[in-house]
């Protein structure tokens, strides 16, 4: 980890030689050693910290049973197998539960962009009364209890004969991937410039071109970086589903609790490595997509 | 969607329905799925209503007087126990990070990214995790700490109410500082850096620069993403239903987790509603706070 805390790729500031009031104790970024070495090992415990955990899940699940119950525990990865993988694919449920993951969250991603950008076009190029107020109540949205809006939403659907479908997930799922969508998408839209709209108005483009062939294309990465949210936080969403789905229509993580809770007495790296596949879509999404996450951060969490 | 297709484009100024078209779906959608449903909860909290029956009877203040002096003080005690330090952690290990991380160096995006991991994890993943390491007989929280000598004989984390609650809120700190990091780092970069520099020439310690120059400029981003997690964690779920359930005998059980039992468990709407209403009560100061202080941004 030191390694990465390494001072010198700031050594060419200039300040460092206009200013001979500078103390020679210091390193050339000007920090004190006491300050670097402060950075150096909060770094490392941190970093030990956020992956020390990821470690142990990932070794775990690739360990023959046996071994993971000795004690003390082997810190490092011995008898490596990929068993514990096969017995998860092997099992008709979880292979399920992943389907229908899968099939719930690009639905919702798709209709939570497709339903959020036209709002979050209105919100951001129009002016007109009530404009404001609706977006704060979309923030509001954001901020009240799931569990309270589920008894209302169990009796619904219940009501309609619609528990235990991919509908009523995907409805579900909206109350908290569409508000996110649209103030996501409100961003992306308010940093597209007004006059090419404008131009394109006085070429005579009506409203459904401006939408479609002008402003959505340019708004491509936004759509996309919009659209993965949603499918993150659909596929990690877990009380709505818990309570929503049946066996047929159950999601990884509700599944994962239902198989696994109360009687993972020796299953524990069949556990983990079920956890991890439950994992690795995300986090490959999170990889490859970054800096759209880190950007969206600002934009989508913070703001509802 | 095809409506907009068939209309001229509108030239003139003032009124038009074009914009209130564009956003009814979404409007439409998230009365149906939020508004009603938040309305519904808090009307039901005035009726007996049962899971397992149809229909419902009026017993006006009934369940909220018997929610008040059953429930109300224990449920929040036990949700402020979890959720000021499940504030407090996160915001202080990514404080750190974030100023750790305010410096060019070699590798920082990687390191940056790496810190984020753990908040990128579904919660069920992250609950299921520790309780892996915070199990009693086999965890490598144990094994490490008698390896290292620190205790002679397993500790049974979730078998007593202050370690249960101790393991979800150290759950949930390794879940969320991320987000706290990336947040502050974000806010840290977007000042100007000669005012940190302008400190040190005129002899400012590392403190006095932290306290006098970086804080102020932070304090507005650090209060609302401490106020948000709050809101947050008031309401949070997934890792304590799945670590302990609530337990051992309640003392994780938090609003969110009474609410559920009572309405999925127990078959009990209208106290659930009625628990709900006083829980949505006590939330809402921290949510004018918040809506207050982003209308203002």
């Amino acid at each position: 980890m030191s390694v990465l805390a390494n001072p010198r790729t700031e050594n060419a500031r200039p300040t460092a030689n206009s200013k001979p009031v500078i103390r020679k104790r210091r390193s050339p970024t000007g920090e004190s050693p006491v300050i670097r070495w402060g950075r150096r090992i909060s770094l490392t415990l941190i970093g030990l910290f956020a992956l020390l955990p990821i470690y142990w899940l990932i070794v775990t699940s690739l360990r023959k049973t046996e071994t993971v119950f000795e004690f003390p525990p082997q810190l490092l990865p011995v008898n490596v197998t990929f068993e514990h993988f096969g017995t998860i694919f092997g099992n008709g449920d979880l292979l399920r539960f992943l389907l229908n993951s899968i099939l719930v969250s690009v639905i919702t991603a798709i209709s939570s962009v497709l339903i959020g950008m036209y709002c979050a076009y209105s919100f951001s190029k129009f002016r007109y009364r009530g404009r404001r107020s609706l977006m704060f109540l979309i923030l509001c949205s954001q901020l009240f209890p799931h569990v309270l809006l589920l008894i209302t939403i169990y009796g619904l659907f219940s009501a309609l004969g619609m528990l235990n479908s991919y509908p009523a997930l995907v409805l579900a799922f909206t109350t908290f991937t569409l508000p996110l969508c649209i103030w996501m998408l409100k961003g992306t839209f308010d940093n597209i410039p007004d006059e090419l709209i404008e131009a394109a108005k006085i070429d005579g483009a009506n409203q459904f071109v401006i939408i479609h062939k002008i402003l959505f294309p340019l708004a491509a990465p936004g759509l996309i970086a919009a659209g993965l949210f949603a499918f993150v936080r659909g596929w990690n969403d877990f009380v709505f589903a818990l309570t929503l789905s049946g066996d047929a229509t159950r999601t990884l993580p509700p599944g994962l609790v239902t198989t696994y809770l109360n009687e993972f007495s020796n299953r524990w790296p069949e556990l983990m490595a079920a956890s991890l596949v439950a994992a690795l879509p995300v986090l490959a999404i999170f990889m490859a997509l970054q800096k759209y996450f880190v950007a969206g951060l600002g934009a989508g969490a913070v703001k509802g | 969607m095809t409506l907009t297709a068939t209309r001229p484009p509108t030239r003139a100024k003032g009124v038009t329905f074009f914009p209130y078209l564009l956003m009814l779906p979404a409007i439409t959608l998230l009365a149906a799925v939020v508004i009603y449903p938040l309305l519904g909860a808090l009307g039901d909290a005035f009726f007996e209503r049962s899971l397992l029956r149809e229909g419902r009877t009026f017993v006006g203040l009934d369940n909220i007087l018997h929610a008040i002096s059953a429930d109300l003080w224990p449920l929040a005690v036990t949700t402020l126990t979890f959720a000021v330090p499940a504030t407090v952690a996160p915001f202080l290990v990514g404080l750190v990070a974030a100023l750790a991380l305010n410096q060019k160096m070699r590798g920082r995006a990687a390191v940056r990214s790496v810190f984020l991991l753990p908040w990128v994890l579904p919660g069920v993943v992250v609950s299921f995790l520790w309780l892996w390491i915070f199990d009693a007989n086999y965890g490598v929280l144990n094994g490490t700490l008698r390896t290292a000598g620190l205790i002679d004989t397993n500790i049974g984390w979730l078998d007593s109410g202050p370690g249960a609650m101790l393991a979800v809120i150290v759950a949930r700190t390794w879940g969320t500082f991320p987000w706290m990091m990336v947040m502050l780092l974000a806010a840290l970069q977007s000042f100007p850096g000669e005012l940190g520099e302008a400190g040190r020439v005129d002899g400012a310690n590392a403190w006095q620069r932290f306290r006098h120059i970086t804080w102020p400029g932070l304090r507005p981003v650090a209060s609302i993403v401490v106020l948000l997690e709050f809101i947050w964690n008031f309401q949070h779920f997934d890792t304590i239903y799945v670590l302990t359930g609530g337990g051992p005998a309640n003392a994780t059980t938090t609003f969110s987790l009474a609410v559920y039992e009572t309405a999925f468990d127990g078959f009990d709407l209208g106290m659930a509603a009625a628990i709900g209403a006083l829980w949505l009560l006590m939330l809402l100061p921290a949510v004018a706070i918040y809506l207050k202080s982003e209308h203002k941004s």
